[in-house]
């Protein structure tokens, strides 16, 4: 959820969500962040919208909710008094004189909530997640508490996986050479890192990231989620040192940072006058009870929030990370291969010197079709973390068909493969998500994020059109991810759509023709804005045809 | 919704979704709806009709302000913390003098001012109207901030 800040610069204060009243008309119901950009080479800021929640929307949404809560009590009543059959887990009879396991009502959202619209999540896949997909049907009887296959499948149009370049294939150049590696070094590694699990072609991987990320060198690990929980306090040991965390940070950085014996703080989402602030008081009060210099302060941020779409105002932290003399761990987990003109990331779409990124971390799950991550960085960094990271102590390295299906992958982005098949999938990329960005917001739904973000999510707020919004699309053979309280703040709750390359136009036509009847049907178009003329799907899509010309 | 029970970056959403906008208005709409339904009963005159409004919203923001503890979902976050606190002292992460508390601590004022002026003053609703208000006003006050008398509702 995006607070407002105080806005030095235009003069007024932002009211509490974050809407400016009078502005130079450049910023539109942003947060009322208005940069200071010195540098030429730096890109001028693209607009983020987070357009406010209409008030009789709001309204609505509360009352959904209270409706959904009484009858979640009127529901619980009629369990325990035995009118209706209990079908969550109940303790046994002879253990009832024991200290109860757990609280009935830490279940209460599970069991009267999220139970009754189970069936929109955890939808079991049964093909490669590429463009379209096969999703298993499944039906209940007793109100979402036992689901179950029917046999027959449902081919969708695929929005919900994070498929950004389209490598999620099971043919190809890339899944050639992962089956090669299968057969020459087996599909798994049976040891650590610091064993016997070091192959050259884990070498070859790191090798071949950090001539991706413009860096020193690079270490990769099996798995993302680890990659931030093991290897931050590998960075961050000892006391004395000062977390600046973002407020929507993902739960592998927030539980890295909990696993260090540090302080945290959490700023504001994206606002880089709260960072300074923060900074500013911590570096004058020093350490809490002695009040000593800090030994160091790490600012952590991610490349492209998943929940939000926004991206990260780095030119800024990057001022200010010099000033104090900070260090600046970016998480790109969505942003690299995303972003930029070769697909380099956050820092190439800002035109930002990698080497002023410490720690430059990320993960080959997105946009590369693997598993496991990376962290880059200076080649002192990357000694150390080699050493003395739990991962690469204790964890077992990355399986070499995946290692492998990451070079590829890398190496036709790169364009060492000697074609433009890179270049065009991220242009794709990137015409894919300005193109349906725009055509939502001139169909007039409520549209998060940055205008040059894959991931575009879309405002639902009531609980009952989450569920309903996710059913109908997946009957018209579009398969969505949807979120609600309390995974996001609990007005605002969102259907979260991820481009990817392998999409093509006609399909985005026909998911937009879907998602607009679905869209009427259920009354999501709640944007107050006035209608904006979106560019024509030529103009977004002319760089795509004329390097797919050449190709 | 995920698993039905996580959140974002670990913050409990009690703390938190009381200060989300229009919830001012959807209170005040709320109330104004129970206080519409009591007017409708037949049997009921407008001075019995506000004060069961008022009892009825001090009982309830008695309930589910500070009966009701913990979540009603997961908290794997603060390792239980939440469990043992109220909603009111969850409000804010147990910080003092928020608009929130402050706008809760108002509405029962609010309300009975009302129930006593649409009640002429009388003695015996001004006996109930008061002595609810009082329930709901006193736990509200920092002294008692985690404060459990005679330890009931402690666990």
């Amino acid at each position: 959820m995006v607070l407002g800040g105080e806005n030095t610069l235009s003069g007024s204060a932002p009211t509490a969500n974050g809407h400016v009243k009078e502005s130079n008309g450049f910023i539109q119901h942003s947060n009322g962040h208005v940069p200071h950009y010195k540098d030429d080479k730096i890109k001028k800021m693209s607009q983020e919208s987070f357009e406010p929640v209409p008030l009789l929307v709001a309204c609505l949404t509360y009352l959904g909710y209270g409706m959904l809560v009484l009858f979640g009590y009127f529901r619980d009543f009629l369990r325990k008094s035995g009118v209706e059959t209990t079908h969550s887990t109940i303790e046994r009879k002879k253990m009832k004189d024991f200290v109860p396991l757990y609280q009935s009502f830490e279940s209460f959202y599970t069991r009267n909530l999220y139970t009754r619209i189970r069936d929109c999540w955890n939808r079991p896949i049964c093909s490669v997640p590429s463009a379209e997909f096969d999703v298993s049907e499944r039906v209940s009887d007793d109100g979402n508490w036992h689901l179950r296959l029917t046999g027959k499948s449902r081919r969708c149009v695929n929005l919900g996986s994070y498929n950004y370049l389209g490598f999620a294939e099971n043919t190809g150049p890339c899944a050639d050479a992962a089956a090669k590696a299968l057969q020459q070094y087996g599909a798994g590694v049976c040891s650590t890192r610091q064993e016997l699990g070091n192959y050259r072609i884990h070498e070859e991987l790191e090798q071949t990231t950090a001539r991706f990320l413009g860096v020193e060198d690079a270490v990769t690990f099996g798995m993302g989620f680890a990659t931030n929980s093991m290897n931050i306090p590998a960075l961050m040991g000892g006391k004395g040192c000062l977390i600046l965390s973002d407020e929507l940070n993902h739960a592998s950085l927030v539980l890295g940072a909990r696993l260090c014996s540090t302080v945290i703080k959490v700023f504001k989402h994206n606002d880089i006058e709260d960072v300074e602030r923060k900074l500013r008081e911590a570096i004058i009060n020093g350490q809490p009870r002695t009040h000593r210099a800090w030994r160091k302060i790490l600012i952590i941020v991610e490349g492209i929030y998943s929940m939000e779409g926004s991206i990260i105002k780095l030119p800024d932290l990057i001022r200010l990370k010099k000033k104090y003399g900070a260090y600046l761990y970016l998480d790109e987990a969505h942003s690299i291969g995303a972003l930029g003109e070769t697909g380099r990331g956050v820092t190439e779409y800002w035109g930002v010197d990698p080497r002023d990124v410490d720690i430059m971390m990320g993960t080959f799950t997105k946009s590369f079709g693997a598993a496991g991550g990376y962290i880059a960085g200076s080649k002192r960094l990357i000694n150390h973390l080699r050493a003395y990271s739990h991962s690469t102590t204790y964890a077992c390295s990355m399986a070499a068909p995946v290692a492998q299906q990451v070079i590829s992958s890398m190496k036709i982005i790169m364009g060492e493969d000697g074609t433009n098949r890179g270049q065009l999938r991220i242009k794709q990329l990137a015409a894919n998500s300005k193109y349906f960005r725009q055509r939502l917001v001139e169909m007039g739904f409520i549209v998060y994020g940055n205008d040059d973000s894959p991931i575009v999510p879309v405002l639902l707020y009531m609980p009952a059109k989450i569920a309903a919004f996710s059913r109908e699309l997946y009957q018209q053979n579009v398969g969505v991810v949807v979120v609600g309280f309390p995974a996001t703040p609990l007005v605002e709750s969102r259907a979260r759509f991820c481009l990817s390359a392998a999409h093509t136009r006609e399909m985005l036509d026909k998911v937009l023709d879907a998602i607009s009847d679905v869209g009427d049907r259920l009354q999501l178009k709640y944007s107050l804005n006035p209608p904006t003329k979106a560019a024509s799907a030529e103009e977004c899509y002319k760089q795509v045809d004329s390097l797919a010309h050449e190709a | 919704m995920g698993d039905g029970g996580t959140t974002y970056s670990g913050v409990n959403p009690n703390a938190v979704w009381l200060n989300s906008r229009g919830i001012w208005l959807s209170y005040v709409i709320a109330v104004t709806i129970l206080h519409l339904i009591l007017l409708s009963i037949p049997f009921l005159n407008v001075a019995q009709a506000w004060t069961l409004t008022n009892v009825v919203h001090n009982i309830g923001n008695y309930i589910f302000l500070h009966m009701l503890k913990g979540t009603p979902w997961e908290t794997n976050w603060d390792q239980g913390k939440s469990r043992l606190l109220t909603h009111w002292e969850q409000i804010d992460f147990g910080e003092q003098f928020t608009t929130t508390r402050k706008f809760l601590f108002l509405a029962p004022v609010i309300l009975f001012i009302l129930a006593s002026f649409y009640t002429k003053y009388d003695p015996l609703h001004f006996v109930f109207n008061l002595s609810t208000m009082l329930l709901v006003l006193i736990p509200k006050l920092p002294q008692l901030h985690g404060v459990r008398i005679f330890g009931i509702n402690k666990y």
